[in-house]
């Protein structure tokens, strides 16, 4: 999957990695618990459209990202966080 | 017994008063069948994020249950009947957190930090102790219809600060 982004992307090859090195914001000590309530939280996720962002951009783990996703949609029905936004 | 999270949002037409006495309902409902209410909030009359019913606002309410099944199924099943319950969400949880959820936390959060600095928001620039660039500022405009060949610059400075409150008295 890396070498397939390496052969679409014009930029530097190495950026998609770099990214993925970052480790993950929602793991490890004092993160934020993943919760639909929380809309400051899981607005960071959110583009602006207020669609979700994938994980290959934010770097969040794929568990994470999971309970995130499921989180937002909860929020979306509770009309915490819009469907679409513009 | 289970464990659940019910959130709901009420019509904004109706008062509080009345959202409290539903979710007061609500909860001896539960409490009869025989489960329990360890949390209840109010997270107040919210802006939603797209339209429900027609209407951009809600009251929203969030309990904290401990019932067997068939209790919540009660509950959910009076709430769709409700005319005053535009929707409704019921999810199962592992645990209770303790204390204030995230909504109530960040309310608190704010209402300390709006005390601290209310007095600056809003409201018109208040006149600073460093007084001179406003008579700049005024003597500029002031001087300009005046066409004063006047040498000193002390002078219409000093004759303009009178003239130019008057001015800006006028303008503002």
């Amino acid at each position: 999957m890396s070498e397939h982004a390496r052969s679409s992307r014009p930029a530097l090859p190495r950026r998609p990695f770099f990214r993925r090195r970052k480790t993950c914001p929602l793991s490890g000590a004092n993160a934020p618990k993943i919760d639909y309530k929380d809309v400051k939280m899981m607005q960071r996720f959110l583009s602006e459209r207020g669609k979700i962002v994938p994980s290959r951009i934010t770097s969040v783990s794929a568990p994470k990202q999971r309970r995130l996703a499921k989180a937002v949609k909860r929020a979306r029905i509770l009309a915490l966080l819009p469907f679409v936004e513009r | 017994m289970p464990l659940y999270e019910s959130v709901f949002i009420a019509r904004p037409d109706i008062p509080a008063q009345e959202v409290e006495n539903i979710s007061v309902k609500y909860e001896t409902l539960l409490t009869e069948n025989g489960g329990s209410v360890p949390k209840r909030e109010y997270w107040g009359l919210r802006n939603l994020a797209y339209r429900i019913k027609k209407s951009r606002k809600g009251h929203y309410v969030m309990f904290h249950i401990d019932a067997p099944a068939a209790a919540v199924v009660e509950l959910e099943r009076n709430m769709r009947l409700s005319e005053d319950v535009i929707r409704y969400m019921t999810v199962r949880v592992e645990t209770h957190d303790e204390g204030p959820s995230i909504m109530m936390q960040t309310r608190q959060a704010r209402d300390d930090r709006g005390r601290r600095d209310g007095g600056r928001r809003g409201g018109p620039p208040r006149p600073r102790s460093d007084a001179p660039p406003a008579p700049a500022q005024a003597a500029s405009p002031a001087p300009a219809p005046k066409a004063a060949a006047a040498p000193e610059t002390a002078k219409p400075k000093a004759e303009a600060a009178s003239p130019s409150e008057a001015s800006s008295g006028e303008s503002t």
